[in-house]
């Protein structure tokens, strides 16, 4: 009796959630909705999401072997017993064939039930990362769910196959009751909670912040897999200045996009961010994880007791839940960030990051916690101008001397003096223009600019620089949310670039090279630029740079995040240090999981005070390794690692490296050198970037070498 | 950025220099081979164009005629074509490290020496004799004057020729121009002196010539003096006057400016200020003739520290600043800037040893820095990293011959431990740096205990090492640099015992160190006659006490170099020290609670008593070799240095036996290599002790 009655009442069940998730689902929606609007491709976007889900989303969390099989299990049988059970009980079909789907859900739910194990066995003592509270009783729901239905499959098997009445009396109606109450509980938790709030809320927004992404370029699609590309969308979205509908940044979680507030809802708190946050791991206020839940309250109006996931450092959750539990109340057009009364986080937090995307590079819900971060900053730096620490200093500077440090901007070139670096405005055309960056005013950086031109000259590039028409880049201003400098920098550069004919922009600053790279197509500038590395790769591998090839001790390499999460250049500097004969010691850190050096975004100027330095947790790193040297590929990244006092290794520049490892031409070369200088059209001929000290390479022989004798 | 001052590239006529350091004009006394610079010279300059100098001044007082002769200091002889492949090789050096560099022309006129080599007759203005040189010389005629001033453009061809990047007139020091100048020099009722015009006029006609021959694109700059400070001198308003005056000609790209004349042994003291001078104490008159010139200025004298420079090109004084004995102490010293490692500067203590040998005729060297002037022989001013064994080094001496060796060692990748019987490091720079107005000579050490910290060398401060202390740290090497002790024992007659209470006389090491209280009325009989004698009697006089300094040299402080003798006597006369020479310390006696010295005259044999309270002898160092002797059989080499080795700076043929040891002895250890320098052999100074350490050193 109870075999028969089993499946009208799961079908009323069924049906019944069903439709509470749907008025779930149309509730969040409108939820996301209140955000600004940002037009996206509807249909095309849902289209595309099963291969954004299965290729891109699981490249992040295949990461994690284990877990990646654990959800696989999960997810996949989930989805496919609920789709089974669906049709199952919905539809009506012949008996055969619904004796075969019943087989294959109870298949499928078997495959989940192994899978919630496995959750189980990952939540008996979870890392710290992960967040407890209604997560701990996942496992348990999704055992619930998986055994109950495999338990209503195997019912409806056996009482195809067995006599009629077989399962009968009170045992039976117990067994009925006991499934029919677990697959309700479960139903509830899967299916209601997807579009209610529940854990499972992850699902159901994770979806479709797929569909819907804000950067849908960041997905691998048919093509970029047929050109053998990575995807990557890594540049800050250009603020509309000119619409005074636009909020001047996010003051409050309407102020974001729509689709961002969806992102934020499809965050699963597994805290991969947090493990890999630099500013979490240095005890400052950040903890990305938090972030997003509290840009979700913001949403929702939830209260700060519904986290339960590690804090801001520092700033201990007891803190949400005492007296400041009314302060820390989100409210949906209330301000997210602490001024006076009430608001969601102390505007420290924000400033703590160093926009290093290792949270985005591994967050498996593709969440973007940078331009979460840069919305808010330019909100506090645009609309209130409470850039902190040296920060409104920084862009004081900037908008009176065009670079960050405020040095007289006729002293940029002050480096070269001795160097007649061929410019710009004598040559118009060149196949390659030397992008300085601001490291032009850095003596530290100097040394790798001179060490650059050398490596240059000794390949015979024909190159220029812009000399004092080079402005920064605007990398600075932007990451501290004054958008209004860093577009009028980049419209500046913009235009002065396009009064030249260059092929490429090289750059020794990973900052300039994303910045011009990444950023500047909004302006009207659409440019090959390649960082250092890479393009003395490209001359080592032209056969352009005769080398010597030697070990120096042992080495390890420090992968800048505007070079590599940013941009994807991870191999390019190994490959150069290989052709010096070094053989590198990894860190455990490199490659897209490389921790920052502390440098990015401004936050050394914002300096926001924690437990430790970045830096100094980095040089740590380094000395894990054992290594005496680390090379590196940045100026900001060698300015931080250098600071690092007691430092076991030293800090050199790629491009350093290279230049001391050149091999002279030899000397009776040099005799030739005068002539071959004053000759414009014999030195046009080889090389016009290499004019003013000829091309030969021995000329510069002492330039930089001067002082790396110095650095022994 | 810190330092932005001196690093703004500036413009001098055609020439951009790289920052606004520059290593002005002296004389090196080593371009030698007839005036020819020699790969010595140009190593020279190259290490500092290589340590980033914006300009080098080469070849101070470079002469343009063949009567001013080159010979007694060695200077460049601009006066014949043969110079001009030289300067290729010199400028090719500068320039492959982005530096610039330009010389000093001149005719010096009567400031040299007549009686040598081509035996000339000197020429000047109206024949007067000049003191510092003892040199008479004859009245100068037309012919002559047109001559030289054809000389003149001829040299500036042959610079520009050679690929330098300019020249420096030398109207300062009292050369041919600028005796022209000067109305106590110049007492002419011609055409070429009287009124102000005549009196400029050689210059002017030199300056013409010059720019005729070599055009506009070619920097000619003047070196000036400030002021004479000679009573009948010019002075601060008349060269104000001068340089104007020059300036407006429109043909002088820029001017050095340098404070004081120096025709008398005194006004010298000014020109290369020693340590007892202020910093940049004659800035001011720099800044004056800056107020009245439309083109770049230049001031040395007393300019050593970064921050110092910085500040005075900050403040706008003048707009390039010499650090020339800077740069002699550390040609580095911009890179150093440039690298962060200010600290690791090696500052110029203004001992003036540079220019006290360049007086005497010797080649200029740096009483702490033995690699300056040494490039050619390889001698390295960045010690690299040994690429053989890591080595135990002991090294017993914590004075400068120990310090270095400890450095360069450590530089060299060894384990270095240092042993110092006193608490610090040191040694008798400790004791000079007592002295009034001497205290700048600790810089020595200042910049040692800040390389040996971070070099992380061992310290074992206030401990006296022996035998068996050293055995047990098992050294590859051991380096005695164990100095002396007072050698007032060599006479017994001076009364001398080991225990303070009975001796009768007491050394200027126990005075200075403050070891003994000063007597009230004290002679200091100084047998010696460098630092140590005349800073002991300044120190008592400063102390209130009465002092009779007596050699039997020809004059106190007779071994103190022609710059800093003069500083000494400024504050011994002001302090009423007698200073008697010629009386020989022929015995001590105690008469009641006085103390007798019987002083015997050298020539006469006459005897005379001083009745004093305190007798202070300054007799030189005896080397103590006590661990030498006790240590020497046991090393590899019996504490022997091949000196063929030595002298061409080749590693020490000792040191293989190491490296044959490590491989038959294993890790018991193959014994020792036993060096020792310093006062420990034999009483030299503060250079020799560094420079045997560099030598010894550099190669283990």
């Amino acid at each position: 009796m109870p075999a028969t009655v089993l499946p009208d009442l799961l079908a009323a069940l069924v049906l019944a959630v069903l439709a509470m998730t749907l008025v779930g689902g149309a509730r969040r929606f409108t939820l996301w909705r209140r955000g600004r609007p940002s037009p996206v491709p509807w249909l095309a976007g849902l289209a595309a999401m099963p291969r954004r889900y299965l290729v891109d989303l699981h490249h992040v969390v295949a990461r994690d072997k284990a877990f990646a099989h654990t959800h696989v299990a999960t997810a996949g049988g989930f989805v496919a017993a609920a789709l089974l059970m669906l049709v199952v009980v919905l539809v009506p079909m012949p008996a055969g064939l619904r004796l075969g789907l019943t087989g294959l859900m109870l298949a499928a739910s078997a495959v989940m039930l192994a899978g919630a194990r496995l959750v189980a066995r990952r939540r008996r003592s979870p890392p710290a990362r992960l967040s407890r509270g209604p997560w701990m009783r996942l496992p348990k729901s999704l055992t619930v769910f998986s055994a109950s239905l495999a338990g209503v499959a195997l019912v409806s098997l056996l009482s195809s196959l067995l006599p009629p009445g077989w399962l009968g009396g009170i045992l039976g109606w117990a067994l009925a009751g006991v499934l029919l109450v677990g697959l309700a509980l479960g139903l509830a938790e899967m299916l209601l909670g997807m579009t209610w709030g529940g854990p499972m809320k992850h699902a159901f927004a994770g979806a479709l912040h797929l569909a819907w992404h804000r950067r849908a370029e960041r997905f691998s699609t048919r093509t970029s897999e047929r050109e053998g590309r990575t995807p990557r969308s890594t540049g800050l979205k250009a603020l509309d200045l000119d619409d005074p509908e636009v909020p001047l940044g996010v003051a409050c979680p309407e102020d974001f996009t729509w689709n961002q507030r969806l992102g934020f809802d499809a965050c699963v708190q597994c805290g991969r961010c947090e493990a890999v946050c630099p500013a979490f791991a240095a005890g400052q206020p950040l903890n990305p994880k938090k972030l997003i839940q509290d840009m979700v309250r913001g949403m929702t109006g939830a209260s700060a007791d519904s986290y339960h996931g590690s804090p801001y450092p520092g700033r201990p959750l007891t803190q949400d839940k005492g007296q400041d539990k009314g302060q820390q109340k989100g409210q949906p057009g209330g301000p997210i960030v602490v001024e006076a009364g009430g608001a969601l986080l102390d505007a420290d937090t924000l400033w703590s990051c160093t926009t290093c995307r290792a949270c985005v590079e591994e967050c498996p819900m593709m969440i973007e916690h940078v331009d979460a971060i840069v919305d808010l900053r330019r909100h506090l730096t645009l609309e209130r101008g409470k850039t902190p620490g040296k920060g409104a200093a920084v862009l004081d500077n900037l908008i009176a001397t065009d670079n960050p440090g405020g040095f007289a901007p006729g002293s940029r070139m002050h480096w070269a003096a001795d160097l007649e670096l061929p410019l710009m405005r004598d040559y118009g055309q060149v196949d390659v223009l030397l992008w300085l960056g601001d490291g032009a005013f850095d003596m530290r950086n100097q040394r790798t600019l001179r060490a650059l031109v050398k490596i240059l000259r000794a390949a015979a590039v024909d190159f220029a620089v812009l000399g004092n028409e080079e402005r920064d880049s605007g990398d600075v201003a932007r990451r501290l949310g004054d958008e209004a400098t860093f577009q009028r920098l980049a419209r500046a550069n913009v235009a002065t670039l396009s009064h030249y004919r260059f092929q490429t922009i090289v750059t020794c600053d990973p900052h300039s090279f994303h910045v011009l790279g990444n950023e500047y197509g909004a302006f009207g500038g659409d440019y090959r630029v390649r960082h250092h590395s890479s393009f003395i790769q490209e001359l080592i591998a032209g056969g352009r740079l005769a080398l010597e090839s030697r070990q120096r001790g042992r080495v390890t390499y420090h992968d800048p995040c505007y070079l590599g999460r940013y941009n994807g250049e991870y191999e390019a500097p190994r490959q150069v240090l290989a052709a010096l004969g070094i053989e590198l010691d990894e860190m455990q850190r490199s490659g897209f999981r490389s921790r920052c050096c502390g440098g990015g975004g401004g936050a050394p100027i914002t300096d926001v005070p924690g437990e430790r330095r970045i830096p100094d947790m980095r040089m740590a790193d380094v000395a894990e390794t054992g290594a005496e040297l680390v090379a590196v590929g940045c100026p900001q990244c060698t300015a931080m690692l250098e600071g690092v006092v007691d430092a076991t290794a030293q800090v050199r520049d790629i491009a350093e490296l290279v230049a001391e490892a050149l091999i002279e031409p030899p000397a009776g070369k040099r005799q030739a050198r005068k002539t071959q200088a004053q000759d414009r059209t014999v030195a046009e001929g080889v090389a016009k970037g290499g004019v003013a000290r000829g091309a030969d390479p021995a000329v510069d022989r002492g330039v930089g070498h001067d002082v790396e004798e110095l650095s022994q | 950025m810190a330092f932005d001052a001196i690093f703004e590239p500036i413009t001098i006529g055609s020439q951009t220099i790289r920052n606004r350091v520059v290593s002005t004009a002296h004389a090196e006394v080593h371009a030698t081979d007839g005036g020819m610079t020699t790969e010595r010279y140009v190593r020279y300059y190259e290490e500092k164009a290589k340590g980033g100098c914006g300009l080098c001044i080469c070849g101070g007082s470079s002469v343009v005629s063949i009567d001013s002769p080159q010979a007694w200091w060695s200077s460049v002889n601009l006066s014949t074509d043969r110079i001009i492949p030289h300067f290729q090789n010199l400028a090719e050096a500068v320039h492959r490290h982005g530096g610039k560099i330009m010389i000093q022309i001149t005719h010096m006129g009567r400031r040299s020496r007549w009686d040598g080599h081509d035996w000339p007759t000197l020429v000047s203005p109206s024949g007067i004799r000049e003191p510092v040189h003892r040199s008479t010389c004859k009245t100068i005629e037309e012919e002559e004057i047109w001559r030289i001033v054809g000389d003149f453009a001829q040299a500036a061809r042959r610079a520009k020729e050679g690929g330098l990047d300019g020249v420096e007139l030398s109207a300062v020091h009292q050369h041919l121009i600028d005796q022209f100048w000067s109305p106590r020099v110049n007492k002419r009722e011609d055409a070429w002196g009287g009124t102000f015009e005549g009196r400029m006029r050689f210059g002017l006609e030199v300056l013409k010539a010059v720019r005729a021959e070599v055009g506009d694109d070619f920097v000619v700059g003047m070196r000036i003096c400030g002021d004479e400070f000679h009573p009948d001198g010019l002075t601060h308003d008349d060269m104000k006057a001068i340089a104007a005056y020059y300036d407006a000609t429109g043909k002088v790209d820029f001017f050095g400016v340098v404070g004081s004349g120096c025709d008398t042994h005194n006004s010298l003291a000014n020109v290369i200020p020693n340590m007892s001078y202020p910093p940049e104490p004659f800035l001011h008159l720099a800044a004056g003739i800056k107020e009245v010139v439309s083109v770049p200025v230049i001031h040395a004298q007393n300019i050593k520290d970064p921050t110092q420079a910085n500040r005075i090109l900050e403040g706008g004084y003048v707009d390039l600043v010499g650090m020339t004995r800077a740069h002699i102490a550390d040609p580095h010293l911009i890179a150093k800037i440039k690298m962060g490692q200010v600290d690791q500067i090696r500052q110029c203590v203004g001992a003036n040893y540079c220019i006290d040998r360049q007086y005497q005729g010797l080649d200029v060297l740096c009483i702490q820095n033995a690699a300056t002037s040494r490039e050619y022989m390889g001698l390295p001013h960045v010690i690299s990293q040994s690429e053989g064994p890591r080595r135990r080094a002991v090294v017993v001496g914590g004075g400068p011959g120990g310090m270095e060796a400890a450095r360069v060692l450590a530089e060299r990748g060894h384990e270095v431990t240092l042993f110092e019987a006193e608490d610090g490091l040191g040694g008798q720079i400790t004791l000079a740096a007592r002295a009034p107005s001497r205290d700048q000579i600790a810089g020595i050490t200042r910049w040692y205990q800040l390389e040996l910290a971070r070099l992380k060398v061992d310290l074992r401060l206030g401990t006296r090492a022996d035998v068996p202390t050293i055995d047990d740290l098992r050294p590859d090497l051991v380096v005695l640099a164990t100095g002396g002790r007072p050698f007032l024992d060599q006479y017994a007659d001076w009364g001398f015992d080991p225990d303070p209470e009975k001796s009768l006389v007491v050394s200027t090491w126990d005075i200075l160190s403050g070891k003994v209280t000063p007597g009230k009325n004290v002679l200091v009989f100084d047998s010696i006659c460098e630092f140590s004698g005349v800073s002991a009697a300044d120190f008592l006089a400063d102390k209130g006490a009465r002092v009779e300094i007596v050699t039997d040299d020809i004059k106190p402080g007779a071994a103190v170099g022609g710059t800093t003798f003069p500083t000494y006597y400024r504050s011994l006369y002001e302090k009423e020290v007698i200073m008697t020479s010629d009386l020989m310390l022929h015995e001590v006696y105690r008469e009641g609670t006085s103390l007798v010295a019987v002083l015997e005259n050298e020539y006469s044999g006459v005897q005379e008593e001083r009745v004093v309270d305190q007798i202070v002898v300054e007799n030189g160092v005896r080397p103590d070799e006590r661990l030498y002797l006790e240590m020497k059989e046991a090393s590899l080499n019996r504490g022997q240095v091949d000196l063929e080795a030595l002298y061409a700076a080749r590693p020490q043929p000792c040191l293989a036996e190491l490296d044959a040891g490590d491989r038959s002895a294993g890790d018991r250890g193959a014994g020792f290599v036993l060096f020792r320098l310093g006062d420990g052999v034999a009483p030299r100074n503060v250079h020799a002790a560094i420079y045997d350490a560099l030598r010894l050193c550099k190669d283990v």
